[in-house]
């Protein structure tokens, strides 16, 4: 046990991502909770209304309206009459605080069925969290849970960890935003650290590109299969001939209709979107072929060119989108740019060989080939570490800190309830650094 | 003769209960083969056991597992414990086994390392350490984050922020931390001898002016564009076609002085002229290009002229070289010298792109041999010019170490084989001559194990034959040596 450095502690592990919370008990190596971020809301009767036309605008306001939550893996997704969706991340960050004690309670006493008091925490936070976000956690989790210790590490070092790497330029693609952070022994350089909301944009363009029409097809409807009652077997391409859930209609709201569509669009993505190895190719294209996929609906069509346009996002930047919008998040290849050379020429070498692909936006179907050609493209002497488990890579931060929090040597670090009581909110700055 | 326990014991079909089937076999077991019949034939027709042993104990309905026989049990207790690290009362609680002592330290605690960092006193400050460019409080700041980042300059860069300070660049930080301990172990009263002090001065040193040029260097080596890279690569053809050339020429003219003066011309022309060419290849291109025009020029406008003075001409740069080199730390390394190819062209890289790796086919091989010996092959934390040498030698040796480990492991069984056949021909002839063979063979062992282990810098043809000493043991020994100081560069 000692020649492995492991000492457990039944330590607990809370990363916190835009898509899902993962929770887990450290020197595991997948968390036992997975829930997701998204999280079902109804109002109070009396706002019901002024909620309907402006979701997500101010959460501090229509949070103290919140009557009923629901969360897990039951929360949104199931069909709730007047039901509000939210979600408590915005790039990455926490911006609404209010779901999130909720959201780890279920995680931990629901899922898990343990009683946080009895464990320390471990939480994850992205580089750039701000010292606010940071000492806010820590007050939920020691007032809240009333944890004996706390610590709050940073993904990117955990992502490098994962990975067995102390130093590593850690090229993080979540669900809402992609991230390229230079860690060196540890420590992320904040001055190599660049972030964009990349995935988003892909996501957005996904979506845009379903849902209208082109020369071939008409706009696709991404009604979700809550709101489908039956449906009949159509051919490739023809109008779908199924029937709405009148009943349901009615009580949608336009948050919950929002999210279960972006989640049709997301499924899209992870069947058929792909992206090529050596850039766009018309003629890599044709060889690959099209994919047959089938929305809730029961309307099913081969995409072709479409389901690499989307991926090619992650490179390149159309013209015409550039010219619609100047300021597009900064693709990969510009991201990692930005970040090797903000670093000393010294180290620039030591992060190029040890370049960690980590977050669940990674599992792109041909992402990291793609992204390895394109380093060797820019940088001679670049090596990219990809784990093949799928599980690894979407779970690499919670992983990371899983491995931290069972090590013998770590248990120093813990902010334990005593210091936060006698030292208060800086101690979180001085000792998670 | 095959009796029912052998059998049991083959097919490990546990013995059965003391019954009928034991009496039934026992007149069996006692059962002689009659003479003339073969035992495999007898064992068909005779009555002796069936070849499959019909299951006649009771019936078990399923073999468990022997949980009981193993090491005895011990128990685990869930025990809080204090981490003697913390300077809190926090208890964490953890597995131990239940006799463990419950004051024990904490097993690690003493990883934790605290690095003793250099402070100065007020007194010191304001007698030795005023800089124009720093003040007392930022300088206090320095060496606060310092400590709080156990001297991980490119962590402190990248967070150091003085309010109302310039920037700095992590070269200011440096200067100003090792300036800062020279003066202080050079006036401090020092307690060891003259040689420890000016050691830890020698650790201490930094050159801001050098560390920039490096820098600036490395940047412009990353610079490069495509383009370049490509010219580069052009160029040194060139360079090279040109000097066939040269030689061709050269070669030619002394051809024909030769022919035409007979012996006066001179024999040593040719030694000269390939001594040159060498020393052409040494030198930096641009030193060379100036160089080879004069020489060029010269010949070309007098050939007749003794080549005496060319040679003292061409010795006085390079002379000035060496002293330009121990000073910028250059080194100078053979180019060989063989068919101009694209790809004998090693273009301008960072030296730790260049550590050497053992062959693929011998590779884990090795690693397991250098992990064996508590070597870390895989991670060169300095990939200096001589560090690379140790480790190539390292990896070679290790390499050599193994074939020879291969080629005595094969001698030595042929020598078992030998003293078997020694020793069965002895008992046939009662007689001596065994020993022959055997001392070809040694002779053969110490043949491998010299050239193994000479051949490794190349000097294979140099070397005469040396005594058996030169074992594995001592290559060893060797890998042992080298990677020591592979360390400590």
């Amino acid at each position: 046990m000692v020649q492995y450095g492991g000492d457990e502690v039944a330590a607990l592990v809370v990363d916190i991502g835009s898509s899902t919370l993962r929770a887990g008990y450290a020197g595991d190596d997948t968390p036992k909770a997975i829930i997701p971020t998204y999280y079902g809301y109804k109002s109070q009767p009396p706002d019901a209304d002024v909620s309907m036309s402006g979701i997500g605008d101010d959460p501090s306001a229509h949070n103290s309206r919140i009557a009923k939550m629901f969360v897990g893996q039951d929360g949104p997704s199931i069909y709730r009459e007047g039901m509000e969706v939210g979600n408590p991340m915005k790039e990455g960050l926490i911006e609404d605080f209010n779901p999130i004690t909720p959201l780890i309670r279920h995680a931990l006493e629901d899922v898990m069925c343990i009683r946080p008091a009895d464990h320390p925490i471990l939480v994850t936070e992205p580089a750039w969290n701000t010292p606010a976000n940071r000492e806010r956690m820590a007050e939920i989790i020691f007032e809240e849970f009333n944890a004996p210790a706390f610590y709050i590490a940073n993904t990117s070092v955990l992502n490098a960890f994962a990975a067995g790497k102390g130093s590593a330029l850690v090229i993080d693609i979540g669900h809402s935003e992609a991230s390229v952070t230079p860690v060196i022994d540890g420590f992320v350089l904040r001055k190599g650290l660049v972030h964009s909301s990349l995935p988003a944009l892909v996501h957005k363009r996904a979506k845009h590109v379903l849902t209208q029409p082109d020369q071939n097809r008409r706009g696709i409807n991404l009604l979700p299969h809550q709101l489908v009652a039956n449906k009949a077997p159509v051919d490739p391409g023809f109008e779908p001939q199924f029937n709405v859930r009148e009943d349901r209609l009615q009580g949608i709201t336009k948050s919950w209709r929002n999210w279960a569509e972006n989640r049709e669009a997301s499924e899209w993505i992870h069947s058929v979107a792909s992206v090529l190895d050596q850039g766009w190719n018309e003629q890599a294209v044709a060889a690959r072929g099209a994919r047959q996929y089938e929305f809730p609906t029961g309307y099913n069509y081969h995409f072709g060119a479409e389901r690499f346009e989307i991926g090619e996002l992650f490179f390149a930047h159309p013209q015409h989108l550039q010219a619609a919008n100047p300021n597009l998040p900064k693709s990969l290849p510009q991201l990692i740019s930005a970040s090797v050379t903000s670093c000393e020429p010294d180290i620039r070498q030591v992060l190029l060989s040890n370049v960690v692909l980590g977050g669940g936006g990674s599992l792109f179907a041909g992402l990291a080939d793609r992204l390895n050609n394109e380093l060797n493209r820019i940088f001679n002497h670049a090596k990219i570490h990809a784990p093949g488990n799928p599980a690894e890579r979407r779970y690499g931060s919670w992983l990371g800190g899983s491995i931290l929090a069972s090590l013998g040597t770590f248990h120093q670090l813990w902010i334990s309830k005593e210091e936060w009581q006698e030292h208060g909110r800086p101690i979180v700055g001085q000792r998670c650094k | 003769m095959t009796s029912a326990a052998d059998i049991r014991s083959v097919l490990s079909v546990p013995e059965p209960t003391p019954g009928s089937s034991q009496q039934i076999k026992k007149p069996v077991a006692t059962n002689k083969r009659p003479q003339g019949i073969s035992r495999e034939l007898y064992e068909l027709i005779g009555d002796s056991v069936p070849s499959v042993v019909p299951q006649q104990s009771k019936a078990r309905l399923k073999l468990k597992p022997n949980l009981g026989s193993g090491p005895p049990r011990s128990r685990w207790e869930w025990r809080e414990f204090r981490n003697g690290a913390r300077t809190d009362g926090l208890r964490l609680s953890h597995w131990v086994k239940a006799g463990a002592d419950p004051d024990a330290a904490y097993p690690f605690e003493h990883y934790n390392v605290v690095s003793n960092p250099y402070r100065y006193t007020e007194e010191e400050y304001a007698q030795l350490l005023e800089d124009p460019e720093w003040s007392k409080e930022e300088t206090d700041y320095l060496f606060q984050m310092i400590e709080d980042y156990d001297s991980r300059f490119l962590v402190i860069h990248d967070r150091y922020e003085f309010p109302g300070g310039v920037l700095r660049s992590l070269e200011d930080l440096k200067d100003r931390y090792y300036s800062i301990c020279r003066r202080l172990v050079r006036n401090r009263p020092w307690n060891g001898d003259e040689s420890s002090r000016s050691k830890i001065l020698g650790l201490l040193a930094f050159e801001k002016e050098r560390e920039l040029t490096r820098k600036q260097y490395l940047r412009s080596l990353e610079n490069r564009t495509p383009e370049q890279i490509a010219e580069e690569e052009a160029l040194y053809l060139e360079l090279k076609r040109l000097e066939q050339t040269e030689r061709q020429f050269k070669k030619d003219r002394d051809d024909l002085l030769r022919t035409l003066l007979g012996i006066e011309s001179g024999l040593s022309d040719i030694q000269l002229s390939d001594d040159s060419t060498l020393h052409g290849l040494n030198t930096m291109p641009e030193i060379k290009k100036s160089k080879k025009r004069i020489g060029s020029s010269m010949e070309i406008d007098s050939p007749s002229t003794p080549s005496n003075s060319m040679i003292q001409q061409r010795r006085i740069p390079i002379v000035k070289n060496a002293a330009f080199d121990a000073q910028h730390c250059i080194t100078r390394i053979d180019l060989p010298q063989t068919t101009v190819t694209k790809s004998s062209h090693q273009a301008a890289a960072l030296r730790s792109y260049k550590i050497p790796t053992p062959k693929q086919a011998v590779a884990t091989k090795v690693a397991q041999t250098l992990s064996e010996h508590g070597v870390n092959s895989s991670r060169l934390v300095m990939p200096t010019r001589e560090n690379l040498l140790h480790l190539e030698s390292l990896i070679e040796a290790t390499t050599l170490l193994l074939e020879t480990k291969k080629n005595v492991d094969r001698v030595e069984q042929d020598i078992r084989f030998m003293k078997a056949k020694v020793l069965r021909r002895d008992g046939q002839l009662g007689g001596e001559g065994g020993e022959v063979p055997m001392e070809v063979d040694q002779e053969a062992v110490a043949d491998d194990d010299d050239v193994g282990i000479h051949s490794g810098r190349g000097a294979r043809k140099k070397n005469a034959r040396r005594s058996m000493s030169m074992s594995s043991v001592d290559t060893a020994a060797q890998a042992g040596r080298s990677n020591k100081r592979q360390k400590q560069g």
